[in-house]
């Protein structure tokens, strides 16, 4: 296997005077900072503890209730940590109007393969009045796509079985739960598309965001037109989440492009933008 | 100040060599050395902990595979080789996403290493856990701050009505004191 080895030997006082540790963490290094950091944790006994204990504070504090802010402003980000509390309730209602209105339009058979969509028959997120233009944050923000559970009269393979088990976790609105078997599913059956977007939502609602982007391009190369349009929408949030906004302008204008259901959601992202 | 990691250069140097010579005992000191840095540079490049732990074993595979050939030339990078490989087969993890091909797994008594030294990460959570139910209010709002929310000192400074410098030193302080109270109670186990 071929290694290249370029990147200079950081040391323990730049590590902490530079930030490096948090930045890692966070995932906001350079690639050749990243690169020289891991390279002096390979060798490094003291910075590797404290990024050990690092890390699992950062697992242990996400998954702590919000603590009240002591002081104006203290938490610019709580919005963040109720998302998946909103994501979950508003997914549980959209599922019971869903269901209710596919009882009434399809009595016999459930919808056998449908393109996810956010659904706009139903009410999103209440969002609080606001004048000013919303922040990044705020157009980063996803609603877990719509999952309809797809009943076959024969019987399932060992991969759709896998999925839809998974997929349990997801309407549950727990998404980190649901990605293994989903991924497992991806991986015994790389080419089916509905997989490999479902993974993609999970990474996404689950706030990892480098493996989501790299499951909406396998959805985007795969060229299934059900996907399509969805794949690109996710990606552009997924883009705006990483604050890069020329790639989540190109998604959005190819969300556009497309003029499918996301059309319009998409041009006023890309409309609030450009603002 | 650079502290030696708990196997000294020397040591790894020799690892790389032992291994080269079929020393059994050579590899199962490689998967002690490495398992816990390469499971956290899977952690945070694929922000996947079960990923990460597929991903120890086949980069171990891999470079014991390699070291069994004699492929490292030059031992004295021996934690660059590891480095290098577990680099390489996230990224193509990440590229080629749900397509990786399986790999050859671990021998048993390998891969039974390999959990022992996972097993400590549950551990570590408990006394992290334990640790943060010991510090005010102030502290964790600190280190959430910092380590979740992604503010600067100067920010949290702002928001909390100190100092960067006395942010900056908290946060150090209670980063460390966790780490101390991990190495204490996990030396003893």
């Amino acid at each position: 296997m071929p290694h290249s080895y370029q990147a200079r030997a950081m040391n323990c006082k730049e590590v902490e005077e530079r930030h490096i540790l948090e930045g890692y963490l966070l995932d906001r290094l350079s690639e050749p900072e990243r690169e020289e950091f891991e390279k002096h944790y390979f060798e490094c006994g003291s910075c590797f503890s404290q990024l050990q204990t690092g890390l699992a504070l950062q697992a242990e504090l996400q998954h702590r209730p919000a603590m009240p802010a002591r002081a104006r402003g203290a938490s610019l980000r709580r919005t963040w940590v109720w998302a998946p509390v909103f994501a979950a309730m508003l997914l549980l209602f959209s599922a019971g109007i869903w269901w209710y209105t596919a009882q009434k339009r399809q009595p016999s058979q459930q919808v056998a393969s449908s393109p996810p969509k956010t659904s706009p028959e139903v009410p999103v997120q209440a969002k609080p009045p606001s004048m000013a233009a919303p922040s990044l944050e705020e157009l980063a923000r996803v609603e877990p796509p719509a999952y309809t559970e797809i009943v076959l009269r024969g019987a399932e393979d060992e991969a759709q079985e896998t999925f839809h088990k998974a997929m349990q976790f997801y309407v549950k609105g727990d998404y980190a739960h649901a990605i293994p078997g989903v991924r497992a599913a991806a991986k015994a059956s790389p080419r089916t598309a509905s997989f490999n977007f479902y993974l993609g939502a999970c990474y996404l609602l689950a706030g990892q965001t480098d493996p989501a982007i790299v499951s909406f391009r396998q959805i985007v190369s795969l060229g299934d037109p059900a996907y399509s349009e969805s794949a690109h929408f996710y990606l552009a949030k997924a883009y705006l989440r990483k604050r890069e906004v020329t790639a989540a302008e190109d998604e959005l204008q190819k969300t556009v492009q497309l003029h499918g259901s996301l059309e319009s959601e998409a041009a006023e992202i890309l409309r609030q933008l450009r603002k | 100040m650079d502290l030696p990691s708990a196997t000294s250069a020397g040591e790894l140097r020799g690892l790389a060599e032992r291994i080269r010579q079929g020393d059994a005992s050579a590899e199962t000191e490689l998967v002690h050395e490495f398992t816990h840095r390469i499971f956290v540079m899977g952690v945070v490049r694929t922000h996947d902990r079960e990923a990460a732990r597929e991903l120890v074993q086949d980069v171990l595979m891999a470079v014991i595979g390699a070291l069994r050939k004699g492929q490292l030339q030059d031992a004295d990078k021996l934690a660059a080789f590891v480095h290098g490989t577990a680099r390489n087969l996230i990224n193509n993890q990440l590229r080629s996403a749900s397509q990786r091909p399986p790999m050859e797994p671990l021998p048993e008594d390998l891969a039974q290493a390999c959990r022992a030294e996972q097993l400590e990460d549950a551990e570590r959570m408990r006394l992290v856990h334990q640790a943060i139910e010991g510090f005010g209010q102030e502290d964790r709002r600190i280190l959430l701050m910092t380590l979740v929310e992604g503010h600067k000192p100067g920010e949290i400074a702002a928001a909390l009505g100190l100092t960067s410098e006395v942010v900056r030193t908290r946060k150090l302080r209670a980063v460390k004191k966790v780490t101390d109270l991990i190495r204490k109670k996990m030396s003893r186990t």
